[in-house]
């Protein structure tokens, strides 16, 4: 590995840290304007039915109400909160605001007013009849009963099927069935989901959103306004997190509407309540392997079938479906492969875009399974996954695409020696109150979209007269670090200072078009695209330099912001005066305009080991050790790598042993806050390790690999596997309540008794 | 739209004033972590709220002869930090010590706790087993001390009328001659609402080792906390040994089913109830540490 | 309701509805928008600040609980423009990634080392037990505490000062060197957040 760099690798605070310590930065939730309303949705409190009054002249009386919108006086037009750009094939299945109301926090009407608080008391007084119709609250029911359509086209969205690979003779080998159940879960960014719309006068819009694709957010809103793009502008604002949650276009395309409408400055804030119910979940899903695994533990055959559950709306689901089937042959060699997914309707809160893309629910069934037919064959789990598992430059049989430099049996091996697993393993759990397992998983996940999705980046690189830098790119910040990560690479590039770069985020107006921050394409295809960019850019430096000193171009080099004569030091310029002379001299302004397009997607790998102690009295869990290894190419800013996998674990955990956003028979969830949706707190977080393995072998800026997502991919399925050790159980419905692993328990105790 | 109007009583005569022009559409506010968010729920804005927590002279703990006096508006960390709890009251100390985060405990007092009438409330396990006594100020300047139990009625439900409030709970300080504990099960280890709830005092002759005057409150699985008078009359006279402890476990988990026929949550709590038992248990600290055994 | 706070050492006269929360009054009539709602329930934490030196969450206190009392939220932490040894470390140790929980981290961390200057790690969790982190996982948040107690833990590696660069930037004779830069928010020009209207007097009176 390099040891050269300067810049990458070390260690730096995001880009914004001193306005966010000290409560400075604005973020989306805290934009005020003058004159500004706020608007208040009224959700719909039943699971399915249809609206058949509403009157809202007691609301309208209320004095600040400027007025309420509902399907009676909107736009009918369906649209689909996923597209991202025009053309897109999508389900286009949402308009905003429901006459058909489709699950319990489904929109109904608006109230645009002139303070919080008035507007919340109006939305008390809309009266709304509804003609219920039955509620199809699980896939089972919604595929049994095709009868009631939540959907004019049916309950069954979507299918797909993917095959790899032939049968092979599987004779004397071990057939392994489970099935895996993983929940719906909220994202629980901190911040609550926002956007401000300003309708003018003239019938444009400007918006501010915390949104992961300001660009998306723009051909959606358009599109359903019948304006023109450039009418549309769309600000990225600052953001306390997303996870996924802010992907899809949720909150924006009724705030703009509500701002055109009444031309006026309209903010939407949600509270926490509304976040669970009315924005998005990662989809519920069952997978049910099975695996027919020679004697030797090669694994021949690996069938599996998922059902992912949409909820009341499309949103991204089918392609979500789609990526869950692309997992595992990124992961294991296999000689057949064959795998069937359906997504359904049902009414329930809608599922989309969650960290990881269908990773977490995919590998959590996979590694599930492996420590069953681990056990099936009396083999470690980590001898029988470094059996199985993809190499370097192994073709993935299903995108038929190379892996890149994949060093995920690297991971395995070296995190077990880390992790003491051998040892551990072998010790023995207890059959007391308190018993210990430790369990691995390991995961896999994609850089970028090329291969399914044209994949590429835009940027513009300008030096400013006194040598500090300008990067106009259409960035996402989510709390990542991604801003800075750029700077990085530009600085690396370049030879200065990353303080000196200055690089902003999204604005549909002002930066150059790049979808966004999702699909794990940031480090790996826009980092890629600074890189180019910042390579340009130095070129046309030297190029100028070249023409001030009269020199001759390849015999200039420039270093820490000051070219030089190679051979003759005294022959040097600050860049500083290259600006200013290129001024002087009428030199074209020095800056760099790239399109960079991907032609790569390696996997990216993380492998994860935990150990944990169940107490039987109880069934709560505690994570009491936690190793997470990760493929990552090479860390841009390390401090900001291994932190993404320090709070991708408190996220995996919470799926393994506490998250779940439920519903009950009237398709309500019973989950409306954190007093009782309970994620990791500091007290229960473990003090995790993080191991990187740098091998800088793919397209990547300096080789680097994409980290946020692939981070929390195989987290709860290293929780659930030793869980399973601890108490020799088989578990596999997440989370592992409390409730679930005393009901296991008891079960086993019985059986045995 | 109507609003609330509060009123900042900073002496008990202003707050004998301010409950003298209460009616039922009056609240009390004392740290204001359970009401503050509770008036904001549709239909839940009461007309008047009277504010507690600038009245001078209801935040204390006293020892007065045999008795420990607790003012009404003392917070939950004052209570864990309190020497006289510690000494004569433990089980409070540490119930207090579980409530929330600290910023809850901070803000939130053992009056409100108990106002509140959550089934869960912690405080009320605690005081329950202490054999509390409530007296409560009303608008007439009439003060009434009656026991909690009687204070309690159900879920959300006291006996207060709605110009009374609670001024002070007091019980038999406990001496050198008592232990008690606190324990509690959660969705998790901190911040969380009790699932089950146990406070123990015995009193504990180390000679005889014997166990005399046991109280069990029990919270989380009734209407309201209570004294398990079966459960007690297990420990009863019995030594500290493990074998007690067993006693203990399974006369709780036969309290939870008693307590919770039917409820959905009941396997669960049941079987959890071992754990909380011997939770408690161990935190009396009368003999070496005790484990529930199982196949 | 007239109600007269003081805040960050600064006296506020303002005039609220009795039922006002202490973290509207702070974020709508003073301004001051560091201080964070993410629940609205008292259970995140984001809205912590400190009233007569203890963490409270602001969202579950009436602004009138707070009168007479002595309220510091983020702002006022680096009085004197300098950052508080706290907010200090949290920068050096990683500690911020999306920043929302970080003003109420900052807040309960405050309100433990004025109580207790040298906690352990356990009671930096109990302290910090009530503040949500979904980006952090915590780890480099109790390392940034134990810093600023004084207990120190290696900090991440940071390169080089800034200004050691700008001095290499400047071949000697021809220019000063550029001005101090902040390296924030790019070309994007943002609004400034101001104290919002009162609602209009229809709203509701006193």
């Amino acid at each position: 590995m390099s040891d050269d760099l300067r810049y990458v690798g070390k260690s730096y605070p995001v880009h914004d840290v001193a306005q966010k310590v000290t409560g400075e930065l604005v973020y989306g939730s805290d934009l005020n304007f003058p004159g500004m309303l706020h608007a208040k949705l009224l959700l719909s409190p039943i699971a399915h039915g249809m609206v058949r009054r509403i009157d809202s002249s007691r609301a309208e009386a209320l004095p600040g109400v400027i007025r309420v919108f509902s399907h009676l006086n909107s736009p009918a037009d369906t649209y689909c909160r996923a597209r991202i750009y025009p053309g897109q094939e999508c389900a286009i299945d949402e308009t905003l605001f429901s006459e058909h109301v489709r699950f319990v926090g489904d929109r109904v009407a608006a109230v645009v007013a002139t303070s919080q608080a008035i507007a919340e008391a109006a939305v008390a007084l809309i009266d709304v009849d509804y003609e219920e119709l039955p509620a199809l609250l699980t896939t089972e029911q919604a595929l049994e009963c095709s009868d009631v359509r939540i959907h004019p086209d049916g309950n069954l969205l979507y299918e797909h099927h993917i095959e790899s690979g032939a049968r092979v003779d599987s004779a004397g080998a071990v057939f392994v069935s489970s099935t895996t159940d993983t929940p719906r879960v909220h994202h629980a960014a901190l911040e609550p989901h926002m956007c401000v719309a300003q309708g003018h006068s003239t019938g444009g819009l400007t918006v501010w959103t915390t949104s992961q694709g300001a660009f998306g957010v723009r051909t959606v809103i358009a599109e359903l306004l019948g304006l023109e793009y450039h009418r549309v502008r769309v600000i990225k604002a600052p953001m306390g997190g997303s996870f996924g949650g802010k992907t899809e276009f949720i909150l924006e395309p009724v705030t703009a509407f509500l701002a055109h409408a009444t031309r006026r400055t309209v903010k939407l804030l949600f509270d926490r309540e509304e976040c669970i119910r009315a924005t998005m979940v990662r989809p519920a899903t069952e997978t049910t392997i099975r695996t027919a695994c020679a004697a030797d533990g090669r694994l021949l055959d690996f069938e599996a079938a998922t059902t992912l559950d949409s909820g009341g709306y499309a949103a991204s689901t089918p392609d979500y479906a789609d990526h869950m089937c692309k997992k595992v042959t990124k992961l294991y060699r296999l000689p057949h492969y064959d795998h069937r997914c359906q997504v359904v309707y049902t009414n329930t809160p809608v599922a989309g875009a969650a960290r990881g893309w269908g990773a977490p629910e995919m590998i959590a069934a996979v590694e599930i399974h492996l420590d069953k037919v681990a056990k099936r064959l009396r083999v470690d789990p980590v001898d029988l996954r470094l059996k199985n598992l993809v190499q370097p430059f192994d073709i993935d049989p299903v995108t038929d695409m190379s892996l890149g430099d994949a060093r995920v049996a690297e991971c395995l091996e070296r995190g077990a020696a880390a992790f003491d697993w051998t040892a551990r393993r072998a010790r023995a759990t207890g059959k007391g109150r308190y018993r210990r397992g430790v369990g691995v998983a390991c995961g896999a996940h994609k850089n970028g979209m090329f291969g399914h999705f044209p994949e590429a980046s835009n940027m513009s690189l300008k030096m400013n007269e006194d040598g500090t830098f300008e990067l106009s790119a259409s960035l996402h910040e989510v709390g990542c670090g991604i801003v800075t990560t750029m700077k990085i690479i530009v600085a690396e590039v370049l030879g200065v200072h990353p303080d000196l770069i200055a690089a902003g985020e999204a604005d549909t107006s002002t930066t150059p078009f790049d979808y966004g921050t999702f699909g794990s394409r940031v480090t790996y295809v826009v980092g890629a695209c600074a890189q180019v960019t910042a390579t340009k850019l130095k070129s046309a430096i030297l190029t100028a330099a070249a023409d001030i000193l009269q020199a001759p171009v390849d015999d200039l080099v420039a270093r820490e912001g000051v070219v030089y004569a190679a051979g003759d030091e005294t022959r040097s310029l600050a860049f500083r005066d290259i600006a200013r002379f290129s001024d002087m001299k009428h030199l074209p302004s020095i800056q760099a305009s790239v399109t960079y397009y991907a032609t790569s997607n390696p996997g990216s790998y993380s492998v994860q080991f935990a150990e944990v102690e169940v107490d039987c009295a109880t069934g709560l869990t505690a994570v009491t050790d936690f190793l997470a290894v990760g493929d990552v190419g090479r860390a841009i800013n390390r401090g900001m790598v291994k932190g993404q996998f320090q709070g991708a674990v408190q996220m995996g955990i919470g799926y393994a042993l506490y998250e779940h956003v439920d519903v009950d028979e009237a398709g309500r969830s019973g989950v409306d806050g954190f007093k009782n949706y309970h994620i990791v707190n500091a007290p229960d977080m473990p003090d995790i390790d993080v191991l990187l393995v740098e091998h800088e072998g793919d397209d990547g800026p300096f080789g680097a690999k994409s980290v946020g997502e692939i981070a929390m991919v195989p987290t709860a399925a290293a929780v659930v596997n030793a869980v399973n050790n601890a108490l020799g159980t088989e578990l596999s419905n997440l989370p592992l309540t409390p409730d679930r692993i005393i009901a296991a328990l008891a079960a086993d105790e019985d059986g045995e008794a | 739209m109507s609003t609330t109007d509060v009123v900042v009583p900073a002496t008990t005569d202003e707050l004998v004033a301010a409950l003298s022009l209460a009616t039922p559409g009056t609240r009390l506010l004392a740290g204001g972590t359970d009401l503050v968010n509770d008036i904001r729920r549709p239909g839940r804005q009461p007309d008047r709220l009277i504010d507690l927590s600038h009245v001078v002279g209801l935040s204390y703990v006293r020892l007065d002869g045999d008795t420990l006096r607790v003012g009404a508006t003392t917070t939950f960390t004052e209570l864990q930090r309190d020497p006289l709890v510690h000494e004569h009251a433990f089980c409070l100390e540490r119930a207090s010590s579980q409530v929330g985060s600290a910023q809850i405990r901070n803000v939130a007092t053992i009056g409100g706790n108990i106002a509140n009438a959550s089934p869960c409330a912690d405080g009320a396990t605690a005081l329950v087993a202490l054999s509390a006594d409530v007296t409560t100020l009303d608008g007439s300047g009439r003060r009434a001390t009656r026991p909690l139990r009687d204070i309690l009625l159900g879920s959300g439900r006291t006996a207060l009328a709605h110009d009374e409030a609670i001024i002070e709970f007091s019980f038999a300080a406990l001496g050198d001659e008592h232990r008690s504990a606190f324990a509690k099960i959660g969705w998790r280890t901190a911040v969380s609402v009790a699932r089950l709830s146990m406070a123990l005092v015995v009193r504990f002759d180390p000679v005889a080792e014997a166990l005399s005057e046991v109280r069990i409150g029990l919270g989380a699985v009734g209407e309201t906390a209570f004294r398990d008078a079966t459960l007690e009359g297990l420990l009863e006279g019995r030594a500290a040994d493990e074998e007690s402890a067993r006693v203990l476990a399974e006369g709780c988990a036969d309290a939870v089913r008693r307590s919770i026929p039917g409820r959905y949550s009941l396997p669960y709590k049941e079987r959890a109830a071992v754990g909380l038992a011997y939770d408690a248990w161990n935190a009396l600290r009368i003999c070496p540490p005790c484990e529930p055994a199982w196949g | 309701m007239e109600l007269v706070l003081k805040v960050n050492g600064t006296v506020w006269e303002i005039s609220a509805r009795p039922t006002a929360r202490l973290i509207d009054v702070l974020r709508d009539q003073m301004g001051l928008t560091g201080t964070k709602e993410g629940c609205g329930e008292g259970e995140c934490g984001a809205c912590t600040v400190i009233v007569d030196g203890k963490a409270v969450n602001s969202c579950v206190m009436l602004a009138v609980q707070a009168l007479g009392k002595e309220v510091l939220t983020v702002e006022g932490l680096d009085a004197s423009g300098e950052l508080d040894t706290l907010q200090q470390k949290f920068v050096e140790h990683g500690a911020v990634q999306c920043g929302f929980c970080t003003p109420g981290m900052l807040m309960s961390a405050k309100a433990l080392l004025m109580a207790n200057p040298l906690p352990s790690d356990q009671d930096i969790r109990t302290a910090l037990a009530g503040n949500l982190c979904r980006c952090t996982g915590y780890k480099n948040i109790v390392a940034a505490v134990r810093a600023a107690s004084g207990q120190e833990t290696a900090a991440m590696e940071v390169p080089a000062e800034k200004e050691e660069l700008l001095a290499d930037l400047s071949v000697p004779g021809l220019a000063a060197p550029p001005p101090d830069l902040d390296a924030g928010a790019g070309p994007v020009p943002r609004p400034v957040p101001g104290p919002a209207p009162l609602p209009p007097s229809h709203e509701g009176g006193e």
